[in-house]
């Protein structure tokens, strides 16, 4: 991943989402045999860690002000999603709220307010036994 | 590139020596981990995939939790590594293991979605596994 004189910076956030496995164009009997308790809703502690990678700045010794990093994150993601039902929230309509497409998602908000060339990776724990990668759509 | 990560844990006791070494030779070599000594490890399964349009789901992570609980907890947590058939022949490094674990694995999981086996033996040593070049 590290080419020439790039370097990665990750920052963790958190918030805690309710969401549930509901397809809407399946009956409630097929929804049930195929996600089983998923269907109920529930919620996690959501971790989600952001990396942005690029040069180090020659004046700043920094890849990214994290302080610039927290106000986007905070104001584009976790603002968005802290103690909010996903599955009512328009990014997931016709959208499974799962931790992959949350990960998608996350991107798709972050990559346009930091540049798809310094977003580097998003990781979304839904809690900690189980996390998903998300490099965007080209990598 | 998306890729899902599940993180399981199992408790084992085990030991470094080689087969092919003296006991004076093993002893040097590995130290103090040539002493019978457990760990509580963690293992990190990760796989690859694209979520499905309609379900969302990338793997059918219950089919995974299956898989690896079948072939690799069920015969590792609470035993001696150096004692379980599944495991005849390794010499139980992390790598070793990360290894062995890929092998009992990848032909369970659907072809190429196993992208990578991690063995966490402390919370200061972490060994990947990412499968034979080809």
């Amino acid at each position: 991943m590290m080419e020439g004189h790039r370097a990665a910076s990750t920052r963790r956030f958190t918030f805690a989402a309710g969401h549930r496995y509901w397809v809407e164009s399946w009956s409630r009997e097929e929804n049930e045999r195929f996600f089983g308790r998923l269907t109920v809703p529930h919620g996690h502690n959501y971790m989600l860690d952001v990396t942005v990678r690029g040069p180090i700045d020659p004046q700043t010794g920094m890849v990214i002000d994290l302080g610039e990093l927290k106000r986007v994150v905070g104001e584009t993601v976790v603002e968005r999603f802290d103690h909010t039902d996903l599955n009512a929230d328009a990014l997931f309509r016709g959208r499974v709220p799962t931790t992959e497409n949350l990960a998608i998602a996350v991107w798709e908000l972050l990559a346009p307010k930091l540049g798809a060339d310094r977003l580097w990776q998003v990781r979304v724990w839904e809690d900690p036994t189980l996390f998903v990668d998300y490099r965007g759509p080209d990598a | 590139m998306l890729e899902l990560t599940r993180v399981y844990h199992f408790s084992a006791g085990h030991r470094l020596a080689s087969p092919s070494l003296s006991p004076e030779a093993n002893a040097a070599l590995y130290g103090p981990c040539y002493h019978p000594h457990g760990h509580n490890y963690y293992l990190e399964v990760t796989v690859t995939g694209s979520p499905d349009r309609v379900t969302g789901m990338a793997v059918d992570l219950e089919r995974i939790d299956g898989v690896v609980r079948e072939r690799v907890l069920d015969h590792v947590d609470h035993r001696t590594l150096e004692e379980v058939p599944a495991l005849a022949g390794v010499v139980t490094t992390g790598e070793g293991l990360a290894r062995a674990f890929w092998r009992l694995l990848a032909p369970a999981i659907p072809a190429r979605a196993l992208r990578r086996v991690t063995v966490v033996e402390t919370a200061k040593n972490r060994f990947q596994y990412e499968g034979e070049a080809s």
